[in-house]
């Protein structure tokens, strides 16, 4: 019969995906990993409609018409804007940093500098965004450049500039054992400048000093005049 | 009150023409309405408003994953309320509060331009931030306007959820709609958030759009010296 035929194709395909997942064991980590993150994407699809009908209410709570063609899917563009600029939550930075250090014998600073970062703000859940500045002094081991500037995609998502130097500084620490790592924060918070105090021009830096940067103030002071100098246009 | 007796309400682009009334751009006019919008909010509004805010505020915050209860969340609803109010207080206000004060007769013929007035908006698509910067020059027809509060309209209609063309628009028609200059040029510069933080991500692109009404559409010579006054 037609349902007998169903289970049986069914239970092929239970069969060959139960096989599959043996067969490739030295790939394990990595489908697991693959797992991890399709997890992670379900959740984020499963409180979609939650954010959107929060919108909506806001939209309606700020005086404007739903229903005008501007504005018919921006809860969802809006739920899903705020799902990316908080999808740091689910990244850590041994994801990040981990396939890429290497073991090379060099003991002086590194430096990655005018990262550009973006953020919200987790008082006013509103957007500060600048430059990072990282440098590190390797002890015996170096990390792939590309990876310090991938640190923009751990930072999304509701924190304090202060924390957030802080949190990068460690991170890298923990990973990587340098002799030291500092990281200086340069960022105009759209708090101040769109509200508020209403200043265009003001600019917050944080740094954080760990290691033999906050120890010795000549490594220090090399680090921020090189990060700090700006190129010479043409 | 001011003696400015807002003129027919013709729905396309070019200076109202004495009398002319056009019937059949009835889909256009919700945005060349300027001088007959009435407020959809009221300051009692916003206080009525803040508590469903703030409640719609903490559901996304649980919605993201986070936890509302620790300290730096606490009062991040209301704050966040509160911000999203301000950046949309353009709906609070109406042009003709603003102006009628300010319009005097002179006999002045020249260009005017005030540039690089700072404007802030918010993406009606993604309720995030747009800012840069506006550029305004009109002709005057023995009629000049206050000059600050050719920053006020700027303020006005940028405090609210745009699109950054409609609000070019709507700035060169309140212009128009309360002088009946010779001619009006806006021009706006922004960086869209939407685009830096999010979807393409390009950091150093701005968006330019401009309106040019009246002799500044109709003359070249003119629209010429208006756009190299505003780089200059």
């Amino acid at each position: 019969m037609n349902t007998h035929r169903v289970n049986d194709i069914v239970e092929e395909f239970h069969c060959n995906n139960g096989f599959s997942d043996l067969i490739i064991d030295t790939k394990k980590s990595a489908v697991h990993r693959k797992h991890e993150t399709s997890r992670k994407e379900d959740e984020d699809q499963s409180r979609l409609p939650a954010l959107e009908a929060a919108y909506t209410n806001i939209l309606l709570h700020l005086g404007e018409d739903t229903h005008r063609e501007g504005l018919l899917r921006t809860p969802l563009r809006a739920a899903k804007a705020i799902q990316f600029l908080t999808k740091g939550y689910h990244e850590t930075i041994d994801d990040i940093l981990n396939n890429a250090i290497f073991d090379e014998d060099h003991d002086e600073m590194v430096i990655v500098k005018d990262i550009d970062m973006f953020s919200l703000c987790e008082h006013h859940l509103v957007p500060f965004f600048g430059k990072v500045h990282i440098g590190y002094i390797p002890n015996k081991k170096v990390v792939g450049l590309s990876k310090l500037v991938d640190i923009w995609r751990i930072i999304l998502f509701l924190s304090v500039q202060e924390r957030l130097t802080k949190q990068i500084a460690v991170g890298i620490y923990e990973a990587l054992q340098p002799k030291g790592v500092a990281v200086v924060i340069e960022a105009a918070h759209m708090c101040m400048v769109m509200r508020g105090v209403q200043k265009m021009n003001s600019r917050t830096v944080t740094s954080a000093m760990l290691g033999v940067y906050l120890e010795d103030l000549k490594s220090r002071e090399e680090f921020l005049t090189l990060s700090q100098r700006t190129e010479q246009k043409p | 009150t001011g003696g400015v007796a807002p003129p027919p309400g013709p729905s396309h682009s070019a200076p109202p023409a004495p009398g002319a009334e056009s019937g059949s751009h009835r889909a256009a006019a919700s945005v060349m309405e300027s001088w007959k919008e009435e407020r959809t909010r009221s300051v009692e509004d916003n206080e009525m408003s803040l508590p469903s805010l703030a409640a719609a505020y903490t559901t996304i915050l649980r919605g993201l994953g986070e936890d509302p209860q620790r300290q730096g969340l606490l009062k991040t609803p209301w704050r966040a309320a509160t911000a999203m109010q301000f950046f949309t207080k353009g709906y609070q206000e109406k042009i003709i509060d603003v102006l009628n004060d300010a319009i005097f007769d002179e006999d002045h013929d020249e260009m005017v331009i005030v540039k690089d007035i700072d404007m802030f908006s918010m993406c009606e698509h993604h309720l995030v931030p747009i800012f840069g910067r506006v550029h305004i020059g009109y002709l005057p027809n023995k009629r000049v306007l206050g000059l600050s509060k050719l920053a006020r309209i700027v303020e006005i209609y940028s405090r609210r959820l745009q699109v950054q063309e409609r609000l070019t628009k709507q700035i060169a028609v309140a212009i128009t709609e309360a002088l009946q200059p010779t001619g009006v040029g806006v021009v706006i510069e922004a960086t869209h958030m939407c685009m830096v933080m999010r979807g393409v991500q390009k950091m150093n692109s701005k968006t330019v759009t401009s309106t040019m009404l009246g002799v500044f559409r109709e003359d070249p010579k003119t629209r010429d010296e208006f756009l190299t006054l505003i780089r200059s």
